[in-house]
């Protein structure tokens, strides 16, 4: 709402500066966002929240004004000199949705330019000036905030106004020209025969005012405002009339409006004004609210004087009745926002500031918090990603569905159980996601374009799968992709970016102490995975899981160039429930341990946890622990085998070992290994 | 005889003094305490000496072989620590080769803020909890006291999945269905990620709010301020300022907009905070009793306030962000500075 200064002043005295009392607007609940010096005046640009109609007019804006300054308010007061015959003929057909229609003619005006001060005040205010009869309305609807229409009389059929919904009516002409279509609830302005408005948001361009009319019909109304918000909403069109029937005009003011406009236009566009019709079949109820001075002030946290309680009512227009700690307050009919006692506390809290409530802390007693273990795993999985030097991202949860065709999912999968939202801003913004990856290849891709190596990016967030429940299943899913490129440094390292990541895995699963964790392969484990080198990750044997580098189609659909390694946890409840709900110290070994190396060649299929499970398959307690130290191809190993050399230690828990009976055990080992793999000794 | 030690102890002092190298002292060693040294000698002589002097002779003897093994010991201590040093002087690295790859990775702008604006309030004794993201228009908007076709929506641009489900536009929807659960007295936080209709320059589509309320018998407006504040100033630094004033929110009432200081130009205005000095922060309020009935509480017993913030705004005021599209981005030389 823009308000002009010296328009203000029509109405209030302001002893204060445009600035000074800007600061002061906004601390009484009324943000000025900007003031706007215009010549000799000044124009002020405030935010009037949804619960203040009445302040979006100048006059509701210099009620608050003399309240916070305590100066004067001047009301206006009109009087028409002379009215001549009675009133137009007005039916209301349906009185929910119109609660006040008043109407008055003026004949024999003559429409013209307004004058300077006129077109002045609505420029101000940011409404274009057009001729006096429409000015006037316009000027009415920003003074007093009572949107009003004048129509052209002589082309109103039958010279009367019907207010009725749309029924079989179903398109209408508004003023700007645009054919407008309707539904059958739409509250219209009908003459003897055809719609000429829809009520309170446009007129028809049918009766439209113009430089040739002789005789108008003035309309100032109250309509139901969530009809007429309905009603904006179906045409996709908001006015400065619709804007204040939505939030609520005053009904009491609605004659107030209707009379000093039809003054205003006959003192300038001549004219003689007939007698008034107000219909008015849902008149004005007065609320009464009891409020208690001492849930005032409990409610605060201030001592409320009951002088200061009555003196800022009286301000803003309330009446008070009654004496002692209880009273019964009436709000004026302009407040329709005032409804119970927690309104009038927040009035007197506004008017008394913000700024001298006092800052005091809460006594509460002590009550034992929940644990919420799904956010501190959360917080776990964070941080060790970062430690093992993944950059977590946050995307969007928007998703493309295009980019499940992409991942190659076939169509039964869950994953294309997605939601689609309305009213997206783009198609590819147009369902929630069902998986975290498509974003992170994204990611990828476009570093790599801006030049960016080595991407190690991770993410947690909720997934979203309809159900066929309105709500679908929101699961919170981690994703992590790593992108090594072509490493050039001092550190550069042999393998690609799959052990890189699978080392990021185990350093949470052994920061959880999950120990039961296997990666199995799986040829059918995600169709964008690389077949040869991806599987599943199982904890306790259930899935929980995949790792594997992204099919090299898949990485190219995505414009990413190299090898990326992904890998995705379901669920991260899942691993929730694999941790070991208490930790039991193991004694620290009395005995020394030895330690004996193998080093074998075997064919390429045999796996390093095959080998682990022969030697852990041997009958023994002494076998501490088998760590593999080196994985070699080539010369002078056959092309299609490589040779494992692995560590095993041997630790008794009840005596020292010799090297003897290690010795022994050792070479068991070797023979078995030798008959179940067909594993050479590499010497 | 007793002269002759005491010439001894003196002439090993000045040669050991004046040796030159380990070699030096070594060979000192061999010339009075090996098995024909002087000293060694000496105590050869022992049969000499008239029975009753021998055992006053003998632990002279002692004294002076442990006097001249102390003064060659420390001698010799002198000569291995600056013949050390020499040696590592010469064993020198170039320290401005870059450190060996460690990798370490970086948590998001936002997580890290959401971190700390959680740590704050749990040591006040709030409990985290959360809602869903895609919700029912009930929670996110009626309970609330954002009726049907009312104007209040118009403050939020609303992504909408059908009639009455949407993408959540605030964290305050967690509000009723915590009520719903549970009973007073009640501390919560609810951080996460929310969603508006809307994308330009300085809006973008998802992004995170942390509401916060409480509710009880007797809290006061003055506690909704006491509370804020101090999480302002642990979260801005202590000499910002904090400035409460009127605003409206359909689910409190009465309710407050709170700004703070620019931390940019301190208050005396510049283009991030147009010119005003202030930031707008957070919004509050005392929690309408409409709220409570919504959740089934008794309006007339509890009280309670409701804070919201976002956490793009916070972040972007704390690190100097200066373009709220960074956010989704996740460019890595973004990240990484985090
Ligand atoms: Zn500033």
């Amino acid at each position: 709402m823009k308000a002009s200064y010296n328009w203000l002043k029509d109405f209030v005295d302001i002893n204060v500066s445009p600035k000074e009392l800007a600061h002061l607007l906004t601390m009484a609940g009324f943000e000025v966002e900007a003031v706007e010096a215009i010549d000799d005046d000044a124009v002020f640009d405030i935010g009037i929240t949804p619960n203040r109609p009445d302040c979006l007019s100048i006059r509701g804006i210099a009620r608050e004004i003399s309240a916070i300054l305590g100066t004067h308010f001047k009301d206006i007061s009109v009087n028409i000199d002379k009215e001549q015959g009675k009133g137009p003929d007005v039916v209301i057909e349906n009185p929910e949705l119109c609660h006040r229609y008043s109407a008055r003619t003026v004949s024999g005006v003559k429409p013209g330019p307004s004058p300077e001060w006129l077109s002045r005040r609505l420029e101000s205010c940011g409404i274009r000036s057009t001729n006096n009869i429409v000015d006037v309305t316009n000027y009415l609807l920003l003074e007093i905030g009572q949107p009003m229409h004048a129509f052209d009389l002589d082309r109103l059929e039958g010279g009367k106004i019907i207010v009725r919904e749309a029924g079989e009516c179903d398109s209408f002409k508004t003023l700007d020209n645009e054919e407008r279509k309707l539904s059958k609830d739409v509250l219209l302005i009908w003459d003897a025969n055809k719609p000429v408005a829809v009520a309170g948001v446009m007129g028809g361009q049918n009766t439209e005012v113009s430089s040739g009319t002789v005789n108008i019909l003035l309309e100032s109304a109250y309509f139901n405002p969530s009809s007429v918000r309905k009603t904006s909403r179906l045409l996709n069109l908001s006015s400065e009339s619709s804007y204040r029937f939505e939030r609520g005009v005053d009904l009491q003011a609605v004659s107030i409006a209707l009379d000093r406009a039809a003054q205003m236009i006959s003192e300038l566009a001549g004219g003689r004004i007939s007698g008034i019709t107000d219909v008015y079949p849902r008149p004005y109820q007065q609320r009464i609210i009891s409020v208690s001075l001492d849930r005032v002030s409990s409610v605060i946290g201030i001592d409320i004087d009951e002088s200061f309680f009555v003196k800022t009512l009286l301000n803003i227009g309330f009446y008070i009745k009654g004496d002692g700690k209880v009273r019964a307050v009436t709000p004026p009919s302009y407040r329709n926002d005032v409804e119970r006692e927690i309104d009038i506390i927040e009035e007197i809290a506004r008017l008394y500031g913000y700024d001298k409530i006092p800052a005091t802390l809460p006594v509460m007693q002590m009550s034992p918090a929940p644990e919420h273990k799904t956010q501190a795993l959360v917080k776990t999985l964070k941080d060790s990603m970062v430690s093992s030097g993944f950059s977590e991202v946050i995307n969007f949860s928007f998703m493309n569905p295009d980019s499940l065709d992409k991942l190659n999912l076939p169509p039964g999968d869950s994953r294309r159980n997605f939601i689609h939202i309305r009213n997206p801003l783009r198609k590819e913004d147009s369902t929630m996601r069902t998986t975290l990856v498509p974003a992170l290849f994204n990611n990828v891709s476009m570093n790599l374009n801006r030049g960016e190596k080595m991407l190690a990016f991770f993410e947690i967030s909720n997934v979203f799968i309809s159900t066929g429940q309105k709500l679908p299943e929101e699961t919170i899913q981690m994703a992590a992709v790593y992108h090594k490129g072509p490493v050039s440094s001092l550190w550069q390292a042999k393998h690609d970016g799959f052990y890189d990541l699978k080392g990021a895995l185990e350093n949470i699963f052994a920061t959880l102490n999950i120990s039961n964790v296997s990666f199995i392969k799986d040829t059918s484990v995600a169709p964008y995975l690389h077949p040869g080198k991806s599987g599943n990750i199982l904890i306790n044997n259930e899935k929980v899981g995949h790792i594997g580098i992204l099919h090299p189609v898949v990485s190219e659909s995505f414009d990413i160039k190299g090898d990326v390694a992904v890998t995705e946890i379901y669920d991260v409840a899942s691993i929730l429930k694999a941790v070991p709900l208490k930790t039991t110290y193991v004694s620290l070994p009395k005995y020394p341990y030895i330690e004996r190396d193998v080093a074998l060649i075997v064919n390429d299929e045999i796996t390093v946890s095959s080998v682990k499970q022969v030697i852990l398959s041997i009958q023994s307690d002494i076998i501490e622990a088998v760590n593999l130290f080196d994985i070699y191809k080539g010369k002078p190993i056959p092309k299609d085998k490589k040779s494992l050399a692995f560590s095993i230690r041997y630790r008794s828990a009840s005596k020292t070992l010799t090297d003897n009976e290690v010795d022994e055990l050792h070479s068991e080992i070797i023979r078995k290994l030798q008959i179940n793999l067909h594993a050479e000794l590499r010497s | 005889m007793l002269n002759d030690l005491h010439s001894i102890k003196e002439a090993v002092r000045e040669e050991a003094e004046k040796a030159s190298s380990l070699q030096d002292i070594q060979d000192l060693r061999v010339r009075y305490l090996g098995k024909k040294g002087l000293l060694t000698s000496r105590l050869k002589d022992l049969g000499s000496i008239p029975k009753e002097q021998r055992p006053a002779f003998g632990s002279l003897l002692n004294e002076t072989k442990k006097h001249i093994e102390g003064l060659l010991e420390k001698q010799e201590g002198l000569f291995k620590s600056s013949e050390l040093n020499r040696s590592l002087q010469t064993q020198q690295i170039d320290i401005t080769v870059p450190g060996c790859f460690t990798p370490w990775g970086h948590l998001h702008p936002i997580t890290r803020v959401l971190d700390e604006i959680v740590g704050i309030f749990i040591s006040l004794g709030f409990t985290v909890e959360e809602g869903p993201e895609v919700e029912l228009d009930f929670y996110n908007f009626e309970a609330l006291n954002f009726p049907k076709d009312h104007p209040a929506r118009d403050m939020q641009d609303t992504f909408f999945v059908s009639d009455d489900v949407v993408l959540r536009t605030h964290t305050s929807s967690v509000q009723v269905r915590t009520m719903e659960k549970n009973t007073p007295p009640l501390r919560v936080i609810a951080p996460g990620k929310v969603y508006r209709c809307d994308a330009d320059v300085t809006h973008i589509p998802m992004f995170h709010q942390l509401e916060g309320f409480m509710v009880d018998k007797n809290i006061r407006m003055s506690d909704l301020k006491g509370v804020l504040q101090l999480f302002i100033l642990r979260v801005f630094g202590s000499r910002t300022s904090v400035r409460f004033r009127p605003s409206f929110f359909p689910f409190t009432e009465p309710s407050a907009e709170i700004d703070i200081s620019c931390v940019i130009c301190k208050g005396t205005g510049c283009n991030v905070c147009k010119g005003t000095g202030w930031l707008e922060i957070l919004g509050a309020g005392m929690i309408n009793p409409r709220v409570y009935e919504m959740a089934g509480y008794d309006p007339d017993r509890y009280t309670g306030f409701a804070f919201g913030m976002g956490i793009e705004r916070v972040a972007m005021l704390k690190y100097g962000i200066d373009d709220i599209r960074l956010f989704p981005d996740n460019d890595n030389r973004f990240l990484k500075q985090f």
